[in-house]
């Protein structure tokens, strides 16, 4: 025989040896059973060993004493319950106006001395009336040609870093913490602040445009003129009534809102992007009422610590709830390169929204679990709260509280008739729709169960997960004071909430049911002596592929 | 320095919880106009025996100054020069409508907290502040830290004396790292043809000995 009829023979025989019995037909594998006998029994292998997660901390410390009530500037600033709160300074100089407070307050607050001027009272009812806010526009985790890694860091849940536009308060000094992180500053986030004006007052908003692309500003819902005092395009459409405020340059803007209720602020430039990249927050227009000294900015939306009157007439508590969908893959685009040309193209033209999917689903600028640091409704048996939601997401949101039934009062800033009120428990808000919604913490069967960690979300499955893993996305809960601990973190029942507090549960790396049982659940070790088969096999077959095709080359060559 | 910087951004703890926006601790006040931090005319740096001259740098900033292509914002000069221990008189000049800043950062802690010195001036606005550098020959960053003004183009470089080396990434100075996103569309035909083209003239070179 020759030598290459020993190698077809070889290559034969270890095909067959080496062909999985787990490949067999069914049927041959019976007979086999049959004639043979069982095969012998062999384990499955053994489960993976858990992981040593290193969970961050579920509630960071309170070093600067920022969740007490307090009194500042003679504003009565309440108490933040989640464990992290909103600099009260800044509440303060909100209240006041940044040029109203002491050099000590505004150097607190980490703001100008222009980011929100407050003048004169002009109906004498006690409260001053010409509003001048300064918006300036930020991006968060955005690229650099300079540095590793996204810039400005803000994370959204463990280690998701999406790339963000946002309007931001005008703050003094870095945008960083500090030189030696990357990390944005506390007032540095999403969402752009949620905005409260009164009824009636002359505001004026001046868009700074700190950033590299044109932006606008389009007051949505709000009552303002096509044009401002001075003629100037005041809609923020740069297609039909201005140019857009280009980097470096400056426009204000100007309303006096006849009617109030709960609106919305987004950029309108290249709106299918610019909106979904972050440039929007809630827009509040307060009844006007005497003494009604407002936060004229709500950083983060959240609770609101220093509520208006009507609200305190009304109502226990007031919480600014903002909703937001991201898609990974527009916001990644401003992570890549850091030339504004390319950053344009990028993502005006090889973007195509129309083939999007929605990957992150936010709350006032977090998804769970850092939701719950932040965005719990804490209330008390018995109290009435109000809540302001937006959906600002390209999707729509069928918000459900677990354990009680809201009524929406109003719904795009429009009060409803009491005949059209009736308790609920999803409400569906489609895009830029707000809805103002009344929880009754009475233990009545319809408006609410009794105490407990109630949580409260978006429906839709999509919504309750990050990128398609849960827990994730929006849920928050509503949490009753004896639930809460000393530190604001809920006294949750249950499982184990480590893995969400690490950046590997939202790669894909934790398998989701570990803790409950392990080895039950965890996930299954490698077969390595079937690889080594199905390896042989293959061997064989490049063998035999080889020998054929030489075989091929010699027929045709005698 | 570099290495020291890439180190502290990749060792962060990610539970880091200080609330950092306390400004009160640094030397600062802040007007309208803007702000100037750590300000110092007369204490030396300990390794300084005297002032040994004193400059005076004027640095406009803003779209103006972006004269090169990829570039938003620029400074007038990007690079400033000056004898170690040396009192540097700084005036910004913003030509922008929007806030603009003259960051030095790596400066000695016991004079100058947090390492900096800080210049902030708002649309249209000028701050002049003055620093006394130590005697050490190094290059110290200089920045706009507003989100992505560095990024932008606003990056330069203090060099005390004979300087420690070039940063990168400073305009008009040294390249930055980001180059892929300039190829043509074509790229991949190119690289297929250029292979294809290799190997075939290699193969005819070879088998024609």
């Amino acid at each position: 025989m020759e030598r290459r009829h020993w190698l077809i023979v070889i290559a034969i025989v270890l095909a067959l040896v080496s062909y999985p019995p787990q490949w067999y037909p069914l049927t041959v594998r019976l007979k086999l059973t049959q004639w043979f006998g069982a095969e012998s029994f062999r384990a499955l292998p053994e489960s993976v060993a858990p992981a040593d997660l290193q969970p961050e901390t579920f509630c960071p410390p309170d070093l600067s004493g920022w969740r007490e009530a307090q009194t500042i500037e003679d504003v009565d600033i309440r108490r933040s319950p989640t464990c992290v709160a909103d600099n009260p300074f800044a509440v303060a100089a909100f209240v006041r106006g940044t040029n109203n407070v002491s050099q000590e307050t505004l150097l607190r607050s980490g703001l100008t001395a222009d980011a929100v001027v407050k003048g004169r009272d002009l109906d004498g009812d006690g409260d001053p009336d010409e509003i001048h806010i300064r918006l300036e526009v930020a991006e968060l985790n955005g690229g650099s040609a300079i540095t590793q890694g996204p810039v400005t860091r803000y994370e959204i849940a463990p280690g998701i870093r999406p790339g963000l536009w946002v309007f931001a308060p005008k703050l003094v000094g870095m945008a960083v913490e500090n030189f030696s992180s990357n990390k944005a500053r506390d007032s540095l986030r999403l969402p752009s602040p949620a905005i409260r004006v009164e009824q009636g007052d002359r505001i004026r908003i001046t868009l700074e445009n700190t950033h590299y692309m044109p932006h606008t500003l389009h007051l949505h819902g709000a009552d303002h003129g096509f044009v401002n005092a001075d003629g100037q395009g005041n809609e923020g459409v740069p297609f039909t009534s201005e140019s857009p405020v280009l980097p470096g340059t400056a426009r204000t803007y100007e309303l006096t809102p006849r009617s109030s209720g709960t609106m919305f602020y987004h950029c309108h430039v290249q709106p299918h992007v610019h909106v979904m990249m972050g440039l929007q927050g809630l827009f509040v227009i307060e009844e006007n009422r005497p003494n009604n000294w407002l936060q004229t900015m709500n950083v983060g939306a959240g609770h609101v610590r220093a509520p208006s009157v009507a609200l305190r007439d009304n109502y226990d508590q007031e919480y600014d709830l903002h909703y937001l969908d991201l898609d990974k893959e527009l916001s990644e685009r401003i992570q890549i390169n850091n030339d504004p040309r390319l950053i344009t193209r990028s993502m005006h033209r090889e973007y195509d929204v129309t083939d999007s999917t929605s990957d992150y689903f936010i709350l006032n600028g977090r998804s769970f679990p850092y939701t719950f640091r932040e965005s719990l409704l804490v209330a008390d048996a018995g109290q009435r709260i109000k809540l302001r939601v937006v959906n600002g997401g390209a999707k729509g949101i069928a918000l459900h509280t677990h354990g009680h039934k809201f009524t929406v009062t109003h719904r795009d800033g429009v009060e409803l008739p009491p005949a059209a009120r009736a308790p609920q428990d999803v409400v569906w808000l489609a895009t830029a729709q707000r809805a103002d919604l009344e929880l009754e913490f009475t233990n009545d069967g319809v408006h609410a169960y009794g105490p407990g960690i109630w949580p409260y979300h978006d429906h839709q499955n999509r919504g309750i997960t990050t990128d398609g893993i849960g827990p994730g996305g929006n849920i928050s809960a509503i949490v009753y004071s004896e639930y809460l601990g000393q530190n604001g973190w809920p006294k949750t029942r249950g499982v184990s909430w480590d893995a969400y507090f690490t950046e590997a549960y939202y790669r894909r790396e934790v398998p989701v049911w570990e803790s409950y049982a392990p080895g039950l659940f965890s996930d299954a070790g490698t077969d390595w002596r079937l690889m080594l088969r199905i390896a042989c096999l293959a061997i064989a077959a490049g063998m035999l592929i080889a020998l054929g095709a030489s075989g091929f080359r010699r027929r045709r060559r005698s | 320095m570099r290495g020291a910087i890439i180190a502290l951004i990749f060792l962060m703890p990610p539970a880091a919880a200080a609330q950092s926006e306390e400004h009160s601790k640094h030397n600062m006040a802040i007007t309208p106009a803007g702000v100037v931090m750590n300000e110092n005319t007369d204490v030396l740096p300990r390794d300084c025996e005297a002032i040994s001259r004193d400059h005076e740098i004027t640095i406009r900033v803003g779209r103006k100054y972006a004269n090169e292509p990829g570039m938003t914002y620029g400074m007038s000069q990007h690079e400033v020069r000056v004898e170690p221990c040396s009192r540097v008189s700084v005036t910004l000049i913003n030509e922008d409508d929007v806030r603009h800043q003259w960051m030095v950062h790596g400066l000695p802690n016991y004079l100058y907290p947090a390492a900096m010195f800080h210049l902030e001036a708002s649309g249209g606005q000028t701050r002049t502040g003055t620093f006394i550098v130590p005697a050490q020959h190094r290059n110290y960053l200089i920045h706009c830290d507003i989100a992505q003004h560095m990024e932008k183009g606003m990056r330069g470089q203090l060099v005390v004396g004979k300087g420690s080396g070039d940063l990168w990434g400073v305009a008009h100075i040294s390249s930055n790292f980001l180059r892929a996103g300039y190829l043509p569309e074509s790229r991949s035909s190119i690289v297929v043809f250029a292979t294809l083209l290799a190997f075939a003239l290699t193969y005819l070179f070879v088998s024609r000995r």
